[in-house]
């Protein structure tokens, strides 16, 4: 789809990065590690990004949203509401994360805090942006515990992290970043430290809120398998360069690039789309 | 065949050993406070044993003729007087001789215990280990200062015995640690692999365990050492430590703690030998700690 | 919750008895085998405190009777006669220091802790700046400067040489002779609790579970209220123990130097004055104190880290 000012008004397209560069303050000098990206991200579609780790797909997303850390810093376009979020306030970019972006890290074991009920890490999210108060937000969660298939009792509410399965504190991750009803969700490897069951649940819940509720969605992989069952286009990145951009069923059956062909002759047979 | 496999497990073992000390090295000589303290530390040490043999004064020389003497270059007595006219930069450094000693000699004998501890406990395990912790815990609460006084109460105040109580001490730390690393490395391969050789649980312990431990050992003793000092320094400067003749830097502190209104370099010299040399050692065990295990910060 | 919680300090209580079981079973043995102690026969003694002491002592009944004894008498406070202030027992001695020590050390343990705390934790979000190179720098000389260098030197300048604070003496708990003492005590450790707990908050810092609160859009000290500072406080309450026993030992030298009545001071005149009861029962209160504390230490923690089994 060729990129013009136009599409920017489009109402279709939720972000639209434009020569995006992200570089590293490292004591042996600047590390480049987002060269020049270009790609962007519709309502209810599915943008898979595949690479290797190091190819610089987690850190695109976190300079996006202002995840990146104290020596990283980004130059380009990252527009998202008519904002440039590469170039903003941080605080209004700090606004957006958790309402309108929500993120989804990769290991689901350590990522909740454990002295807090999972009750309260859902509801913080909603009485921090929306100001309403507890009892609502506990509603809200349990309206979002739904929608990731996790049964809706005040059992899972009151416990602690540390009481509950990978699968389970996955979810926790997906509907955390539901409560407050966001646009855009960018998802980084978030089945990779799940046993292939609890990945094949937890991709059906990204494929439902894609579908059902509309929201854009970003999922990171370096499964390509993984990636043919949920997007619509595909990314492939490899040393901060994006390759291959197009639509799903172009890049796995006629892919252009050298790198691409390599990846997709390490998927098994088996595996259609 | 038996012996043969043995021996190449051992290489390996040594090997390993061999490329992480390399590594360790190169790491702790690009630590610059780690070296500068390393640089200081051995010149004081070498001072507190050579210099008095180039020094005019010895330590027991009283010159009536200049007591309380602040520091000057002129008469020799570059770091003042005491109350006796004794020189305080010779007490200084024979101080410096009897503290470092006892700091080395005492966590050495708190080593050898902990060591021999640490490794049945954390070797054989079970109910034993249990029982030997326990005993750990219990020790490890107490206020140790009132248990050594104690001790040197009873059985009197031979400096021999001070590094025998101070030793009895200290083990503690050393035990824990010890006992941590032997039950990490119990569960690494190559010690089924010895076991399955038939070699006996001694031999085990003597040629894999133990030298695997000396990369925490090292940390420990540099950060135990002052700690050894501050003890000794303490119990002399209740006047439980070293006695007259001998002296201390906990003694010289002592002293001049009492006289200091009129005689401020009695106390800021002792006190800025013993800091410094407390320092250099915290630095340089810092230093080996991330050297042999650098995390990122 | 509540009867599992009941269940947990029973259960640590049990392991806390057989423990200063041990401790006073090694107060009665020291007694009896040091030399020049009130069971031997070298010194000669008037008659009359000779039978006073046999009296006191139950010395013609078996060692084990004696045991029982002398532990009976400790669960009713009696810690025996002094042997060397004759007409006190020690009961009364470590009475009489017991209010200046423990406003030494009440006071001394509050401030560390906030203290040591605050700054740990300023430090670590602060990194790399002018002010946590000031906090490391400062507690690296507490560390380094053992605490008997420390005080003198503050006496030197704040009562020397300013004149602001006295040197010395109780002054029946004034303030102004109070503030000395407390800070030299408290240095050594604000020290170390200012660096545990920088070190702690920096590594919840980095955790995993701080970047979910991040992608959450919460502020920083939201996230530092809710998120860090509950994490980053456990081994700080770890170190409550330990921190008493070093200020008990700090408590003996800055009493000596200030000239502080407490038991520190009564507890170092009676080593070298070889009263071994007096020794004796100071060491059974500070281990019986410390192992309380031990016991306080392990329910704060169950309460606070869910993650223990309680």
């Amino acid at each position: 789809m060729p990129l013009t000012q136009k599409n920017i008004k489009n109402n279709n397209l939720l972000l639209d990065i434009h020569n995006l560069n992200v570089f590293f303050n490292t004591p042996e000098g600047i590390s480049h590690v987002v060269k020049d990206a270009n790609f962007n991200i519709k309502k209810g579609a599915c943008l898979g990004v595949v690479g290797e780790s190091g190819s610089g797909k987690t850190q695109t997303f976190f300079s996006i949203t202002g995840l990146l850390a104290n020596n990283g810093y980004a130059e380009g376009e990252a527009f998202f509401k008519n904002t440039n979020l590469i170039t903003c306030d941080k605080e209004k970019r700090r606004g957006f994360l958790g309402k309108s972006i929500g993120f989804i890290f990769q290991d689901p074991m350590t990522s909740l805090t454990p002295h807090l009920k999972i009750g309260d890490q859902l509801a913080e999210i909603a009485i921090y942006h929306k100001k309403i108060n507890k009892n609502k937000a506990l509603e809200r969660a349990i309206e979002v515990m739904d929608i990731v298939k996790l049964p809706s009792n005040r059992d899972i509410i009151n416990s602690y992290p540390h009481e509950l399965s990978g699968g389970m504190k996955q979810r926790i991750m997906i509907a955390i970043s539901l409560m407050c009803e966001p646009d855009l969700i960018i998802a980084d490897e978030p089945t990779t430290a799940l046993d292939v069951t609890t990945q094949a649940e937890i991709l059906n819940i990204f494929n439902d809120l894609k579908n059902n509720l509309n929201i854009g969605l970003v999922l990171i992989s370096h499964n390509i398998g993984v990636i043919a069952e949920t997007s619509n286009e595909v990314l492939v990145m490899k040393n901060g360069q994006i390759l291959e951009n197009g639509e799903t069923p172009e890049v796995l059956t006629k892919p252009k690039n050298e790198y691409t062909k390599h990846l997709l002759s390490c998927i098994p047979p088996w595996i259609g789309n | 065949m038996n012996k043969n496999n043995a021996k190449i497990v051992e290489d390996y073992a040594n090997i390993k050993g061999r490329s992480l000390w390399v590594d360790a090295r190169r790491r702790l000589f690009q630590n610059k406070a780690a070296v500068v303290s390393l640089i200081l530390l051995f010149f004081i040490a070498f001072l507190s044993f050579f210099g008095p043999f180039f020094l005019k004064f010895s330590f027991s020389d009283t010159d009536w003729n200049s007591i309380y003497y602040p520091p000057s270059l002129n008469n020799g007595h570059f770091l003042g007087t005491d109350g006796n006219g004794r020189d305080l930069l010779v007490r200084i450094l024979y101080g410096g001789r009897l503290s470092l000693s006892i700091g080395v000699l005492a966590t050495l004998v708190s080593v050898f215990i902990g060591v021999i501890y640490g490794t049945i406990a954390g070797f054989f395990g079970g109910k034993l280990d249990i029982f030997m912790m326990r005993v750990v815990e219990i020790l490890y609460a107490m206020p140790y200062l009132i248990f050594v006084i104690i001790l040197m109460v009873v059985f009197g105040r031979n400096i021999y015995f001070l590094f025998i109580a101070i030793g009895a001490v200290e083990w503690l730390t050393m035990a824990r640690i010890v006992r941590g690393q032997t039950i990490s490395l119990k569960e690494k391969e190559f010690i089924e692999t010895s076991k399955a050789l038939g070699q006996s649980n001694f031999m085990i312990i003597w040629k894999h365990i133990i030298p695997n431990l000396a990369g925490p050992i090292i940390v420990y003793i540099t950060l135990m050492v002052p700690s050894v000092i501050i003890l000794e320094s303490f119990l002399s400067f209740l006047g439980l430590g070293v006695q007259e003749p001998l002296t201390s830097w906990g003694v010289l502190i002592s002293e001049g703690s009492r006289e200091m209104e009129t005689a401020w370099w009695l106390l800021i010299f002792p006190g800025l030998f013993m800091t410094i040399t407390l320092a250099s050692l915290n630095f340089i065990g810092d230093g080996l700690r991330d050297a042999i295990d650098p995390k990122e910060y | 919750m509540r009867i599992t919680m009941i269940k947990f300090i029973t259960k640590r209580i049990l392991i806390a008895i057989p423990t200063l079981l041990i401790i006073v079973a090694f107060s009665f043995f020291m007694m009896r085998i040091a030399p020049g102690g009130p069971f031997t026969n070298e010194r000669a003694l008037p008659p009359e405190i000779e039978n006073n002491i046999k009296a006191a002592y139950n010395l013609d009944k078996p060692v084990y009777e004696q045991f029982y004894i002398y532990i009976k008498n400790l669960t009713k406070g009696d810690f025996g006669p002094s042997f060397k202030y004759k007409d006190f027992s020690v009961k009364e001695l470590i009475l009489n220091g017991l209010p200046v020590s423990v406003t030494l050390g009440l006071s001394s343990i509050v401030i560390s802790l906030f203290i040591g705390s605050i700054l740990g934790i300023i430090a670590a979000i602060n990194r790399n700046t002018v002010f946590d190179y000031s906090v490391m720098g400062i507690s690296l000389l507490g560390i380094c400067v053992p605490s008997f260098v420390m005080a003198p030197l503050l006496s030197l300048f704040f009562s020397l040489y300013l004149g602001i604070l006295p040197t010395s003496g109780w002054n029946n708990g004034n303030i102004m002779n109070l503030i000395l003492p407390i800070t030299a005590l408290s240095l050594p450790q604000i020290a170390v609790i200012s660096r545990m707990m920088r070190a702690s908050t920096i590594e919840v810092l980095n955790s995993n579970f701080i970047r979910t609160a991040k992608s959450k859009g919460l502020n920083s000290s939201y996230i530092i209220r809710r998120h860090v500072i509950r994490a980053s406080i456990l081994p700080i309450i770890e170190y409550l123990a330990p921190a008493s026993a070093g200020l008990m030992t700090g408590s003996i030298i800055i009493e000596q130097i200030f000239g502080l009545p407490g038991i520190g001071r009564y507890f170092v005149v009676g080593a070298l004055q070889r009263d071994y009861t007096l020794v004796s029962g100071v060491l059974i209160l500070y281990a019986s104190l410390l192992i309380f504390l031990i016991l306080i230490t392990d329910i704060i923690r169950a309460i606070l880290d869910p993650r223990i089994k309680i």
